[in-house]
């Protein structure tokens, strides 16, 4: 039996060239992973960890479940072209072991299996594989129309904008177009002229048989096949150097980050396997309050990877961006996103300079003697009623506090990390901890969440507790050591991004709220809550638009009607202070307000 | 220690005839709105830095304004970057993005 | 007899309505307090002169109870207007022939410029507070004693982005070396210290005032707004600014500081835009028809402004436009009724 043809040339050459460049890369990424995540790899290659992997990449890239929660629709495209055409796959050559027995037939012949049956003689249908072959077909096929749609018609999808491409990408994606409607082509013709195939295929081939005289459907046999293959080669070569390399690469990425791998403030050969992992699917550009406030079109995190990728990222991209996390939140990849931006910083702005910041030596302004230490934040310290609050806080637990910075600290070191300058962010840090340590506490409480990240993330603090001072309150109130009245007073409450999406805390505040009053959730809140657009994250965008991103908010939280909009973090109360006429306050605040006894 | 600003050796004038305003001219091309500095001293007043040293924002930037670009590097790393000048500028200049600008304008990044 | 509403019973309005009711008009006061005067009520001296503030309200006040015509409605609040029709809050409508707004302006919430203090700590006050702290004479810290050191801050809620008030207010300047100057009459051993961004001083006489101020009262000027205000052990307040013209931090101990609050527009200016199709400008305040021959005017006609309603002012300036906006609605009503008579003899 010969399973060659001519017309096979475009694939071969193009899934030769896709192969060997797919595993090109994969062998240099790997080789280049530093030695730590190696060993992570090794370590947890043998574990169920390896299984749990399987499980997921069978559900994501596959099903594409997350898809699926932010748009049915959307999700079911993507299902139907990654999971229909990977049991396209699977069946086809399933369908060929039927045929011909466990034999070994090379690539094209299970891809081109319709067009060498007649060639090779091989007589009667099997009609259960036909139906399964052509409802595939359909299902893919339908996947496709969507895509067209979406192209024209993002909105019905569930998204506002989609993603601008590059030229490897609408390379791909119009030879992507074309792959399975000239499959359809090619098989219903041959059907036409051999018979065989089910209500799709078979029922286009006889309608073409009846319809063409069939020295013209002859004549178009070998062309349709050779569009299809060149179709399919077209995008096999264009795919290892587009957006489609998304395909291959999230497979690895799955298994790195159940071994534990993670991308870090410096970049490494893993940052590759997720930003290759990026099918610019454009679910980040809609919740980036950038693009819906200010109309910037540029920057958001699918445009931010794929300069990245092709090395043309520039400092004004990448300095762009609040750091808010919300598209972290719905990439169906689960790409970190943030510190991907973060590592790309520190690329371009990292000058280790050993000097710097030497006058921090032997410094310490702090007051007060206690087990507790309070860290309010450098711009909690322009926000004194919630240092007033916490002050009534702690005398009312009768709670002894070391006061670490009233008299002005040194800054916990985060904004200038969020900047890029990863090294001399290192040098606060060590001071504080150095002051923490020196001090004996046991209990760490900070009102800023942009300390509270960097002291539970960076610090390190062995045998002290970091908390944020709503969790503190909270605990306070379950221990009995501070007691609080209810009243009708009606409150909502911004979520700040730090506190929310950057340390997962979004209970504690709440659970205080509502032990003083009444609680109303705003439009957008907890995971989706929106930032204030005053995020020190951000170097790029001027105060005019720091202010139109504040009042979007404002607006949201006026729109509750509650009488006070709480939060818990300064920069936050600032910004929304700006937006809106209603008393804006801290957590703090409002427990001070209602203390009990 | 780097007296910026200050010097006995150096001649005490600003001569804006023989300074290169050149950089500066770029460094406000970028950020426009640093003209709009009054010198209240704000900046300066709640500096976390400043507060530690005597690190000026609001004189290193005019004087790179002026043409004066001795030093301002080496001065603007002494910032935090930890942002509370941006919070009460009262003319909403985004401070910390000017710290940032004249340092890669002056420095090496 | 034409009908004129005057809304606002604040000084403007007050002269405004009293050169309408010497025109021969029928004038509506409508106040939205318990007595007209406005924000001058709690006053208690005006620059440059010290006139008492309460000698230019017993004037004006005079002047309205003598002339007939003129009815004054208080605590009454106007809800919607148009040139021949004002209805109240209650739902009551009054016809009119023309409407003149003199709303003023409200007093900046220093609450809001949270660093500075105000309603967290002892001892921070306003300049409307140290006013009412003249008028009943009692000026005292908290604790009743005598402030050995007393701090003025120049620009709260003026020309700052941060709380949306890019304008300058115009006569805080002046307020500020004013009560500087008064508080050293008080308390003479005591320092006083004006800081400030710059000092604009802008109308006769107050130039003058500024130099006596630190010549003779020995007032010192520091340039550098101040950033921060916190409580020290012993009750008193620390400030922190820089000294710009040092170019150094500066710190301070004090007993008492007063924020010269500026003046920012009525919330009402935004609903007098969006239902009454008159124009605002950005800082909030309303937009004369133009700013030279029709200073007085609305974009709608039948429609007048006098006083802070279009900017801040100083109480000779809203005099002045309440006389200018009087004369305005004379000539309109006059030119209306030539061309109402010509239309019924044609």
């Amino acid at each position: 039996m010969s399973f060659y043809a001519d017309f096979c040339i475009p694939f071969i050459a193009g899934a030769t060239v896709m192969f060997a460049a797919i595993a090109l890369k994969y062998v240099t990424w790997l080789k280049r992973l530093p030695k730590s995540d190696l060993m992570l790899i090794a370590k947890g290659i043998p574990t169920p960890r390896t299984a749990g992997a399987v499980w997921e990449i069978f559900r994501e890239s596959l099903l594409h479940r997350r898809i699926f929660r932010v748009n049915p629709l959307l999700g079911y495209m993507h299902m139907s072209l990654a999971f229909g055409w990977f049991l396209l796959i699977v069946v086809g050559w399933t369908e060929t072991v039927a045929y011909l027995g466990m034999r070994w037939v090379p690539l094209q012949g299970h891809v081109f299996f319709k067009y060498f049956m007649p060639m090779n003689g091989i007589e009667g249908h099997k009609p259960f594989f036909d139906f399964v072959m052509d409802l595939l077909l359909l299902f893919v096929l339908s996947g496709v129309a969507l895509a067209w749609f979406k192209r024209f018609r993002s909105r019905s999808m569930g998204m506002k904008r989609t993603t601008k491409h590059v030229l490897f990408d609408r390379v791909a994606l119009t030879a992507l177009w074309f792959v399975f409607p000239a499959r359809l082509v090619a098989e219903s013709i041959t059907c036409g002229l051999y018979g065989g195939g089910s209500f799709l295929t078979g029922g286009i081939g006889a309608g073409l048989a009846a319809a063409v005289p069939p020295e013209a459907l002859a004549m178009a046999y070998e062309p349709a096949w050779w569009f299809y293959s060149c179709a399919l080669g077209v995008f096999f070569v264009a795919m290892p150097f587009s957006r489609y390399m998304h395909i291959f690469t999230e497979i690895p990425l799955i298994f790195l980050r159940h071994y534990s791998l993670r991308p870090e403030a410096k970049e490494k050969s893993y940052d590759n396997f997720e930003i290759q992992a990026c099918s610019r699917c454009g679910i980040c550009i809609d919740p980036c309050q950038l693009q819906s406030q200010l109309g910037i079109n540029d920057v958001q995190s699918v445009y931010f990877l794929r300069d990245r990728r092709y090395a043309m990222l520039q400092q004004k991209i990448a300095n762009n961006c609040l750091m808010c996390g919300r598209c972290e939140a719905v990439c169906p990849v689960g790409i970190n996103l943030n510190t991907l931006r973060l590592n790309s910083r520190s690329t371009m702005r990292n000058i280790p300079n050993e000097r710097r910041y030497n006058y921090l030596a032997g410094l310490d302004r702090s007051q007060g003697e206690g087990r507790v230490g309070y860290f309010a934040g450098c711009m909690t310290l322009l926000t004194p009623k919630t240092l007033a609050a916490m002050q009534r806080i702690f005398e009312a637990a009768r709670e002894d506090v070391w006061w670490a910075d009233k008299d002005g600290g040194v800054c916990c070191g985060r904004p200038l990390k969020l900047s890029g300058e990863v090294d001399s962010a290192q040098k606060m840090i060590d001071y504080n901890k150095e002051l923490f340590r020196r001090h004996g506490i046991t209990t760490l409480v900070t009102s800023c969440p942009i300390c509270l990240r960097v002291f539970r993330e960076e610090y390190g603090l062995q045998g002290v507790e970091v908390l944020h001072h709503s969790e503190y309150i909270l605990r306070l109130m379950h221990r009995g050591r501070l007691s609080v009245k209810y009243s009708a007073a009606t409150f909502t409450y911004h979520d700040p991004c730090e506190l929310g999406r950057g340390s997962g805390i979004y209970d504690e505040p709440r659970a205080v709220i509502e032990a003083v009053g009444h609680l109303t959730e705003p439009a957008h809140t907890r995971e989706d809550a929106l930032c204030c657009g005053s995020s020190v994250a951000n170097t790029a965008i001027n105060d005019a638009q720091q202010l139109r991103i504040a009042e979007g908010v404002a607006q949201e939280l006026d729109a509750t009607d509650a009488e006070t909009v709480v939060t818990a973090c300064p920069l936050c109360k600032k910004a929304i202070m700006r937006g809106t006429a209603r008393r804006v306050a801290d957590l703090s605040e409002i427990v001070a307000e209602n203390l009990g006894r | 220690m780097i007296n910026f600003g200050y010097s006995i050796n150096k001649p005490r004038v600003i001569d804006i005839d023989r300074n290169n305003l050149h950089k500066s001219n770029e460094i406000l091309r970028e950020m426009p709105e640093l003209q709009a500095c009054i010198g209240c001293g704000s900046c300066t007043a709640t500096c976390t830095a400043g507060n530690l040293t005597s690190f000026n924002f609001r004189k290193v930037h005019t004087l790179v304004r002026r043409g004066e670009y001795q030093g301002a590097y080496e001065e603007m790393n002494k910032c935090m970057l930890c942002g509370k000048c941006r919070l009460v500028c009262p003319r909403g200049i985004n401070t910390r993005g000017v710290v940032m600008l004249i340092k890669r304008k002056l420095g090496d990044f | 007899m034409k009908h004129v509403i005057v809304i606002g019973g604040g000084i403007a309005g007050m002269q405004c309505a009293a050169e309408l009711a010497r025109g021969g008009i029928r004038v509506t006061v409508l106040e939205k307090q318990s007595d007209t005067g406005g924000k001058l009520r709690n006053w208690h001296k005006l620059f440059p002169s010290l006139t008492p503030a309460g000698e230019v309200l017993g004037g004006l006040n005079h002047t309205l109870r003598r002339l007939p015509n003129i009815d004054v409605r208080t605590e009454c609040e106007a809800a919607e207007l148009s040139p021949r029709r004002v209805v109240l809050a209650t739902g009551e409508e009054l016809e009119c022939d023309a409407v003149v707004v003199a709303t003023g302006f409200t007093l900046f919430d220093a609450r809001i410029k949270e660093e500075y203090g105000y309603g967290i700590y002892d001892n921070v006050i306003t300049s409307a507070d140290l006013e009412e702290m003249f008028n009943t004479g009692k000026v005292s810290t908290t604790s009743g004693a005598a402030p050995r050191r007393i701090a003025f801050l120049h620009c709260v809620g003026s020309r700052d982005e941060k709380v949306c008030q890019r304008h300058c207010s115009k006569v805080c300047c002046v307020t500020g070396v004013k009560q500087a100057m008064e508080m050293k009459e008080l308390f003479p051993a005591a320092d006083v210290f004006n800081f400030y961004m710059d000092i604009r001083m802008f109308g006769p006489g107050y130039e003058e005032m500024y130099r006596e101020a630190q010549q003779r009262c020995n007032i010192h000027f520091v340039r550098g707004r101040i950033s921060e205000v916190s409580p020290t052990i012993d009750g008193r307040l620390q400030i922190k600014a820089e000294d710009t013209l040092t170019g150094r931090p500066l710190k301070i101990g004090v007993d008492m500081l007063v924020l010269l609050i500026g003046m920012r527009a009525n919330d009402m200016n935004a609903v007098l835009e969006q239902r009454c199709g008159l124009e605002r400008q950005t800082s909030g305040f309303m937009r004369p028809r133009d700013q030279f021959l029709h200073n007085t005017e609305s974009n709608v006609a039948g429609i007048f402004y006098a006083g802070a309603v279009t900017a801040p002012k100083s109480v000779g300036e809203s005099l002045n436009e309440g006389t200018a906006a009087a004369r305005g609605v004379i000539e309109y009503l006059a030119a209306k009724e030539c061309t109402d008579n010509s239309t019924i003899d044609e």
